[in-house]
């Protein structure tokens, strides 16, 4: 079920990117599908009735049904790259603003 | 000497550089000279990091193959970064952290690592578009290479969870060896290679192209159509060899998409009123040609092909987006007559121009011309029928153009190109002028390329 | 019409993801997934290097990769490499948004919105609090959920309230350039020493200890300290550049 919902996370994202004319809105688009993607990601690695990838002193040995730790670690990883991306798109929109004046495509008067 | 230095001194240089502003731009030139100069100390081999093997670690791949890469794009990155380094000093660390992530891409073995590099340098060169001073472009550069990259990622997680590993030879390994019909891994791969498509500038995924070489300037241009055009065409041809396999219907959508973007790069170049606009939608076309060399099999003889064309790119954007500086915009009738007072460069650019037509005399025409007899042995009687043709319709419209810029009467435009670049153009034109009539190491080079020893499975 | 394109494309995306999944007899359908087919069944078992038998919380010694926190053993030791790539990545990032956002920079930007005495009373509770959370998280990386990502990131968050509680507040930026460029460096350099020591570049040549222990895991609970110092300092350069504009 949980990977039906990434994947509709995926297509609102790319729906948004395609149809929406705001700098801000298509950054949150992109965020979503991001965020499709990284539970998507997430979803790959689930054992049913796993636990958490960590050694404690209740779940102390190796034997126990752990749940697949890679994905995890590539979601940090995706994760840190999705920050650093919005980043950089938000100071982008900010010089957008800067020289048109508005956030939106439609109203700036050139492609 | 490891090969791991390529990736960590221009990183480690990066660091340091924000501390001490005012010698970046020093750091910079030295690191990426640095670079050329170890390319030759290093030994051919797979390098382990952290001490886990493959595939539990990552590791980097230097042969044959990812050398002739590194050589390509280090010297390439040299040479741009010497001609500008003055000029944009405030990028200087932005330019190191790009070197090591275009390194880094060409070397990795790891899918996922190949991922990360890919941001690393695609978002550098978000940055470094950001000089053209079009920020509605770069945006949408950046939404394009962002989406791109998560086709990739999603791609490369569903190839995961089929065959648990993201090793590139584990991976293929797995694949030939599972027994599993050939379709499950088609979606993969297919988003894999969109994901690529729009870093490759295939269409049709490749609409920021436009806007960002369009208005590039002088870093920019040479940067993005060559630097960057090397390493993301490498690194696809290895996907492309050793990993991607493409049967039935995929190969039949992947090659439409390739034939498209050759016919529809062309045309489009035909119609262009802009100098710049004919060279990006030109370099749209050979960047699909050499996907499709790739696809092909020939894999020593496309890595030659891409050395070529991105050479006479840069040759070609340096030249235009210094006139372009200095005149104000780049219509054919602005330009016209620049040759006149400036032979040297005017020189050099028509060799680029002829050697990326292929022409005998120049390196382009021993490629063009291997491949052709390759594609005729192998009783592919389509491609180099549109081989052909798409090159009668380049040389028609690349001719007009060297006429234009050749020939006027008066009131030529004014433009002065500085000793470096007239020297960086010369060397680069003189080299393609050398391969093209001394053609023996060229053939040798190919053959050593194409026979490695590929691991099972990918294409070939 | 170009709204239902866009539906139509959108739909037909997700609909070939489906498929793709659905009829695929390789992949692995959700909750069913053989970890012991993955590369990842070596993670949990610590055996790519050597055989350490059963792995036991709090007795087995000196194991290949000493975290207790399988998910820090793949990051930051398994495939620390992409962490590094992945710090640069927030480097160049942070870089770009300085470079774009101007770097003369005087005062704060104007906002309609002024700290009421709720705020600021309330944040300076709670600065220490957040902050001391950052550095726990970061420096238990290893043994619990977390690591220099999350904890940099909690650190940036207590320099945000602090730019949300002062009008005129202004972190010392510099202070944050040199330490972001020094902890970059640092983990670079500690690549280095395991290259020189150990023959591999990002080599844990130090003791990795008992599986548990707070000082354990050689080199992992540095790595995360830099990390999170880097993160949080670049975060909170981030925050800053977009809270100020240039002026008098």
């Amino acid at each position: 079920m949980l990977q039906y919902a990434a994947i509709v996370l995926i297509m609102l994202g790319l729906y948004g990117i395609l149809t929406k004319r705001n700098v801000i809105k298509i950054i949150v688009s992109l965020n979503i599908l991001e965020i499709g993607l990284n539970l998507f990601i997430v979803s790959v690695g689930f054992v049913d009735g796993g636990l958490a990838p960590i050694f404690t002193s209740q779940n102390a040995t190796n034997d126990l049904n752990f749940v697949d730790p890679l994905p995890q670690a590539l979601v940090l990883t995706a994760i840190v790259i999705g920050v650093g991306t919005t980043a950089l798109g938000l100071a982008i929109a900010k010089t957008i603003y800067a020289k048109y004046g508005t956030f939106n495509l439609d109203e700036m008067g050139e492609k | 000497m490891s090969a791991i230095l390529l990736i960590v001194i221009p990183l480690l240089a990066a660091f340091l550089s924000i501390l001490v502003k005012k010698y970046s731009a020093n750091i910079l030139l030295v690191v990426s000279f640095a670079s050329v100069v170890l390319l030759n100390y290093i030994p051919l081999e797979v390098i382990t990091i952290g001490g886990f093997a493959a595939p539990y670690g990552i590791n980097l791949i230097l042969d044959q193959y990812s050398l002739i890469a590194l050589y390509a794009v280090n010297v390439l990155f040299f040479l741009v970064v010497a001609i500008n380094c003055a000029k944009f000093k405030k990028l200087s660390s932005i330019l190191l952290v790009a070197l090591a992530g275009l390194n880094g891409m060409i070397l990795t073995g790891d899918l996922f690592n190949l991922f990360v590099f890919m941001e690393v340098s695609g978002i550098a060169a978000y940055l470094m578009t950001t000089t053209n001073q079009k920020p509605l472009a770069t945006f949408n550069y950046l939404v394009q290479g962002t989406v791109g990259s998560s086709l990739y990622l999603l791609g490369l997680i569903l190839l995961y969870a089929m065959f648990g590993t993201l090793n590139m030879q584990d991976m293929a390994f797995q694949i030939s060896s599972s027994g599993y019909h050939i379709a499950v891994t088609a979606f993969p791969f297919l988003l894999m290679f969109i994901g690529f498509g729009v870093e490759a500038k295939l269409l049709p995924f490749n609409s920021w192209v436009q806007g960002i070489l369009g208005s590039s300037n002088r870093l920019t241009g040479p940067m993005i159509a060559s630097v960057y055009a090397a390493a993301i065409g490498f690194v696809l041809g290895r996907l492309l060899t050793e990993l991607f396999v493409f049967e039935g219907t995929l190969l039949l959508i992947v090659t439409a998409i390739l034939g498209f973007s050759i016919v529809a790069g062309e045309a489009m170049a035909f119609g262009a009123k802009k100098v710049r606009e004919i060279l990006l939608f030109s370099s749209i076309a050979q960047a699909a040609l050499v996907a499709l060399v790739f696809l092909s099999g020939f894999t020593g003889l496309a890595a030659l092909l891409l050395i070529a064309n991105t050479a006479g790119k840069l040759i070609l954007f340096l030249i235009t987006n210094t006139a372009t500086d200095q005149l104000g915009n780049d219509d054919i009738s602005t330009l016209q007559g620049l040759f006149v007072n400036n032979k040297v460069v005017g020189v050099s650019f028509t060799v680029a121009v002829l050697n990326v037509l292929g022409l005998p005399m120049f390196f382009g025409f021993v490629l063009k011309m291997n491949i052709l007899l390759e594609f005729f042995q192998t009783d592919h009687l389509l491609w180099p029928a549109v081989i052909l043709i798409v090159s009668v319709v380049e040389g028609i419209y690349f001719i007009r153009l060297l006429l234009k810029l050749w020939f006027k009467e008066s009131d030529l435009p004014q433009v002065e190109f500085e000793f470096t670049l007239k020297y960086v153009v010369v060397v680069v034109a003189a080299l393609l002028i050398l391969f093209g009539v001394y053609t023996a190491p060229v053939e040798q080079a190919a053959d050593d390329l194409t026979a490695i020893q590929y691991i099972e499975g990918g294409n070939l | 019409m170009k709204n239902f394109l866009a539906l139509a494309l959108s739909l037909f995306i997700g609909f070939l993801i489906i498929m793709s999944l659905r009829n695929n007899v390789a992949f692995p359908e959700y909750g069913t997934v053989n970890v012991a087919s993955r590369v990842s069944q070596a993670y949990l078992d610590r055996d790519v290097t050597e055989n350490p038998g059963t792995v036991i919380f709090g007795e087995s010694v000196n194991l290949e990769s000493g975290p207790a926190n399988t998910v820090t053993a793949i990051v930051a030791d398994y495939r620390s490499f992409d962490t590094l790539g992945e710090v640069t990545v927030l480097f160049v990032s942070s870089l770009g948004v300085a470079l774009l956002l101007g770097t003369k920079k005087q005062k704060r930007l104007e906002v309609d919105f002024h700290p009421n005495f709720m705020l600021r009373v309330g944040s300076r509770a709670l600065f220490g609090i957040i902050l001391m959370t950052g550095i726990y998280v970061a420096i238990h990386g290893h043994l619990t959920p977390g690591g220099g990502f999350p904890g940099g990131a909690m650190i940036a968050s207590s320099m945000l309230l602090l730019y949300l509680a002062n009008d005129s507040f202004r972190a010392k930026i510099k202070g944050f350039k040199i330490l972001e460029s020094a902890a970059g460096s640092a983990y670079i350099l500690i690549g280095l020493i395991g290259l020189l020591v150990g023959g591999y570049f990002l080599q844990n040549v130090l003791d990795n200890g008992t599986l548990g222990s707070l000082f354990s895991a050689g080199f992992i609970p540095i790595i995360y300290v830099l990390i999170g110092l880097k993160v949080g300092s670049e975060i909170s350069g981030v925050i800053d550049n977009f809270l100020t504009e240039e002026g008098v």
